[in-house]
């Protein structure tokens, strides 16, 4: 049974399903879509039931031709770091329908259609088991979000959707190139032509390969990310997009770059990720220090929660960049916790603006007096998001500043006070909102109902969950992080007391079986 | 003489005899309908033989004419532009009174591009360009009664000549070099000696590059392009977009991509500046364009320039992502043209971009052809566009052409400045609130073509193993002895 195909495609036919919606058949779109939305978690679910814990190796691996003699192929598989995002994927989106259902936008099965669209993209993404696949989920993942933001968006979302395709598609087309060129210089060294992410691990690249081939993939996942300063996109796109879609684009969208540095990045290019290295942590302290500060100065919520989450990435992405197991494994563990609390933060900051009318910050005050459950839920968010101790988050934060500390301690240290200053801007949104004078009109407005409660309360569960037993995720995680990272590591000289992963023969050339004219040129370096 | 093997230019260029007599007959109907109808039938006769003659090569008018996959191929590809041209033409104002001229000339046009893919010899080649050109003079002008259509006959008249007479004064040399017109001779006369510091070859090849480039609308021999697709009638416009520029390349293939394959580092570099200048051109003037003819008429121009990265890499795989970018190609632009053809008769400025604001939500089927057409071309995946872009930068990469290669990326991220545009003024425009908005009847042929050319865009990336694997025969008779 192909499970996983099935997982991607179940969306795909919710998606289509939303065209025999009869014009006005607002219920039967909305069951629906719930009904995709649902048995994609399900069915992830069963897959997680089914995972192999402690294995390394590729699970669920699905083949089938589409055009084999171009290399292209439909390769699907999962391990520990993709079912982690996978399900959280499933969960989100499930959450993001179950909200749509209560409260139904314009053209809602225009809206449905595209966000189980969205859906497909990125489950398709997380499990794509070559770079062509890889990069055509990468694209199909976008469009939903184009228009998403285009037709459902506030003032100014022309220029918004323009800035967002033409940032992320600058990316992705270099990123095209450098697929090609990975695959045709694989087959010049190799003699095999294949675009098979497990197969092009074993590629030795010469050093200014492995920089040149990474540097196209790198641009298109520090956009997506995004890091300082390829953010042009983010502020217009969540300024003007609607909630639930700036969640998404928050929660699991994001990730996608930080899952191709893990994926793609380190495994396929260490020689390049060394080179890299360095400014990709600059890039990533610089991302969290410039967030926190611009977040604290936000005027509106979502936007000050769209800053923070700049923030978290740059910290997710300092976890990959520091090429360091323990490191990584907090980043992974990370992508989840930040998944789950920032489309929490945005729930209720959409639940707020909603019944009160208002975003400013400045406008609001007090709001705990009339809603106590709202503000109890709000205050659990922020602490999850500002990393207390006990939280989730904080075994996650903990992991990337401890693998951080073992090798550039200065750059923990700046990280620190990133992780800090999420206190000041976090508590200042809380308090200013939910404490003091009150403000914004009558509070019992907002307090929480039923239809937010099935919304937040999952979020919270899972929240507590991973607060209290960490482990579980980490236990599934660390094999395939292990061997995720430890070509990087073996790049960049790491002791082999930390090389936990399988180290392929990369890059010794002489483990190839067709020594070229570069791999020569390359001994001489 | 092998007289199967020349069936499909003797068919084609017969059925243009009948369609033309055809419009003489007393009778209303079959006065107007008759010529379309028989043209389509010889047309589909011709494309029957053409799938008869799949296989090796078969020589015919004395080594002039080739019946081999490749021509084979490509008069699959001229003969569908050719019936969704005429299908489009449906009560298209140039056609209604003398659709025997129409229908015929579209035909004629047919016959010379099949000519020319099925070339041979050099003077099959300049023959079959000359058809075909001299066809589509008379119907870019067909629209008496509009001063823009007679410009566009006059203008494409002129440049078209001078870009004929560089090919043949190129031809001219090459036959000097190398003492042959025919293609095989060319071949072995060039491997047996070395040619290369030959300043006869240099001059042939420069001369060649200049006239296919006319004919191709590459830059920097483009001028012509936006003015003429501006002004020629829609589904005309249509048709030289597709099938004329699949002539061109397939001149360009039997020239450079057989005879001259050896010599490939004497031409490539040309052909890939000639490339690169006309991505640059085509994208960058595409984006400031209002008009849509005009702004495809410029994405043609860049599409030119993708195709010729695969001729510039000299290699199978190349000639093999030509082919297939060539079929997406022609579906998708045929698919945006469509739209402006329906938009065209309900608006009075209906090639204006601002004219299909909103148009999505009025039309949702049509907006869904139109997106799925501007995504394609934009290289989308997983649409057949995606999976040609994709091999053109996978042969010009597979030879170290990987400036090309980026060159071409680059090219494709400024083109979706204006594919997107298109898009977000279909769905997120607003329609200018004083104009009513007329949404007219569309004849069932027309709807039909619009519907094949959309599915097409999907279903060509979807079956695009075995259209890889047809390409890829097709490509390899290229090299046949």
């Amino acid at each position: 049974m192909p499970w996983l195909t099935a997982l991607i495609i179940i969306p795909a036919f919710g998606a289509l399903s939303m065209f025999i919606v009869p014009e006005g058949g607002l219920v039967q779109a909305r069951i629906q879509a719930a009904l995709a939305a649902g048995l994609t978690l399900v069915l992830s679910a069963v897959m997680l039931g089914h995972f192999d814990r402690s294995a390394s190796h590729p699970q669920f691996v699905e083949h089938a031709g589409w055009a084999t003699s171009v290399g292209l192929d439909w390769s699907v598989w999962v391990d520990g770091i993709s079912i982690w995002l996978i399900m959280m994927t499933t969960g989100l989106f499930a959450l993001a329908i179950l909200y749509l259902c209560f409260r139904t936008p314009e053209r809602p099965r225009a809206f449905l259609a595209l966000i189980l669209l969205a859906e497909v993209g990125l489950l398709g993404l997380f499990s794509a088991g070559n770079l062509v696949l890889f990069y055509v989920f990468w694209e199909v993942m976008l469009l939903p979000f184009y228009f998403l933001i285009g037709m459902w968006g506030g003032q100014g979302r022309a220029l918004a959707t323009m800035k967002f395709v033409i940032y992320t598609m600058v990316g992705s087309l270099l990123m095209l190139v450098s697929i090609v060129s990975t695959a045709v210089i694989a087959h010049e060294t190799t003699g095999v032509y294949t675009f098979d992410i497990l197969a092009l691990r074993n590629v030795a690249y010469t050093r200014p390969e492995s920089i040149w081939l990474l540097a196209g993939f790198l641009l298109a996942f520090v956009i997506k990310l995004p890091l300082w300063p390829f953010h042009g996109w983010l502020p217009d796109a969540y300024r003007t997009a609607p909630i639930v879609v700036v969640g998404l684009l928050a929660a699991i969208v994001s990730k996608a770059g930080v899952y191709g540095l893990l994926r793609i990045g380190l495994p396929l290019f260490p020689r390049g990720m060394e080179f890299f290295q360095y400014p990709l942590i600059l890039l990533s302290l610089i991302s969290i220090v410039y967030g926190s500060l611009v977040a604290w100065r936000q005027p509106t919520m979502r936007m000050l929660v769209g800053y923070s989450s700049l923030a978290h990435l740059g910290l997710i992405a300092l976890g990959i960049a520091a090429i360091d197991a323990q490191a990584a494994q907090g980043a992974v563990l990370q992508m989840v916790n930040h998944g789950v609390v920032v489309v929490a933060a945005f729930a209720i900051v959409g639940i707020i603006s909603a019944r009160s009318g208002k975003e400013e910050i400045d406008d609001l005050g007090g709001l705990a007096a009339g809603a106590p459950w709202l503000a109890g839920v709000f205050l659990v968010v922020t602490m999850a998001s500002l990393a207390i101790p006990g939280s989730n988050s904080f075994a996650g934060e903990f992991f990337i500043l401890a693998g951080v500390f073992r090798h550039d301690w200065w750059a923990a240290a700046i990280a620190m006070i990133g992780v800090i200053y999420a206190s000041v801007y976090m508590l200042r949104l809380y308090q200013s909102s939910m404490n003091g004078p009150q403000r914004g009109g009558d509070a019992r407005r907002v307090e929480l109902r039923l239809r937010d409660v099935v919304v937040l309360v999952p979020l919270i569960g899972v929240m507590g969950f991973i607060a209290l037993w960490p482990q579980a995720l980490i236990g599934a995680i660390s094999a395939s992080v292990d061997n995720a990272v430890a070509p990087a590591q073996v790049a960049v000289g790491r002791p082999p007391s930390e090389i936990h992963g399988i180290v392929l023969p990369n890059p010794p050339s002489a483990a190839l079986p067709l020594p070229t004219a570069s791999s020569t040129e390359d001994s001489a370096q | 003489m092998n007289v199967v093997a020349a069936t499909p230019p003797m068919i084609v260029a017969g059925t243009a005899v009948v369609s033309v007599l055809a419009g003489l007959l007393p009778g209303r109907w079959a006065r107007r309908e008759g010529p379309t109808v028989l043209a389509i039938i010889g047309l589909l006769a011709a494309a029957v033989m053409s799938l008869v003659l799949w296989g090796n090569r078969q020589v015919a008018l004395g080594g002039g004419y080739r019946a081999d996959r490749l021509s084979m191929l490509f008069n699959l590809i001229f003969i569908g532009c050719a019936i969704a041209t005429l299908l489009l033409s449906v009560r298209e104002p140039a056609g209604v009174d003398r659709r025997g001229e129409y229908a015929a000339l579209v035909v004629t046009a047919t016959a010379g591009m099949i000519l020319v893919a099925g070339a041979g010899d050099l003077i099959t080649i300049f023959l079959g360009i000359e058809v075909l050109s001299v066809a589509l003079y008379v119907l870019c002008a067909l629209e008496l009664w509009r001063e823009r259509s007679l410009e566009s006959g006059l203008k494409y008249l002129i440049v078209g000549a001078v870009g004929s007479s560089f090919l043949l004064y190129g031809l001219a040399f090459l036959f000097g070099a190398t003492g042959s017109t025919n293609l095989t001779t060319i071949g072995s006369q060039l491997t047996v000696a070395s040619f290369n510091t030959e300043p006869l070859l240099w001059v042939a090849v420069t001369l060649i590059i200049v006239g296919l480039g006319f004919k191709s609308s590459a830059a920097p021999f483009h001028m012509w392009t936006p003015d003429v697709y501006e002004g020629a009638p829609t589904p005309i416009t249509a048709f030289m977009a597709t099938a004329t520029k699949a002539a061109a390349l397939v001149a360009f293939l039997r020239i450079f991509a057989a005879p001259l394959v050896d010599l490939v580092h004497t031409w490539q570099i040309a052909i890939g500046a000639v490339a690169v200048a006309s991505i640059v051109v085509g994208n960058v003037a595409a984006l400031v364009q209002t008009n849509l003819k005009r702004m495809l008429a410029y994405s043609s121009i860049a599409q030119a320039g993708y195709l010729l990265i695969g001729v510039a890499a000299g290699s199978v795989r190349g000639a093999q992502a030509v082919l297939y970018y060539l079929l997406a190609y022609s579906v998708m632009t045929m698919a945006a043209f469509a739209v402006v053809i329906i938009r065209e008769r309900e608006v009075e400025d209906g090639e204006q971009l601002s004219s299909l604001a909103g148009y999505g939500r009025d039309r949702p089927f049509l907006g869904i052809i139109m997106t799925l057409a501007m995504l394609s071309l934009a290289g989308f995946p997983p649409l057949s566009g995606f999976i040609g872009k994709f091999l053109l930068f996978g042969a010009a990469a597979e030879q170290h052409l990987w400036w090309l290669a980026i060159v071409g990326a680059v090219g494709s991220i400024v083109s979706l400045g204006y594919y997107l545009r298109v898009v977000g003024v279909l769905w997120f425009g607003q329609a200018a609130t004083d104009r009513p908005r007329k949404l007219l009847e569309v004849p069932a042929p027309v709807i039909l073509t619009t519907a094949a050319c959309g599915v097409a865009i999907i279903g060509f990336a979807a079956f695009a193993g075995v259209l890889l694997d047809v390409c890829q025969q097709a490509a390899l008779s290229l090299l046949a002895p």
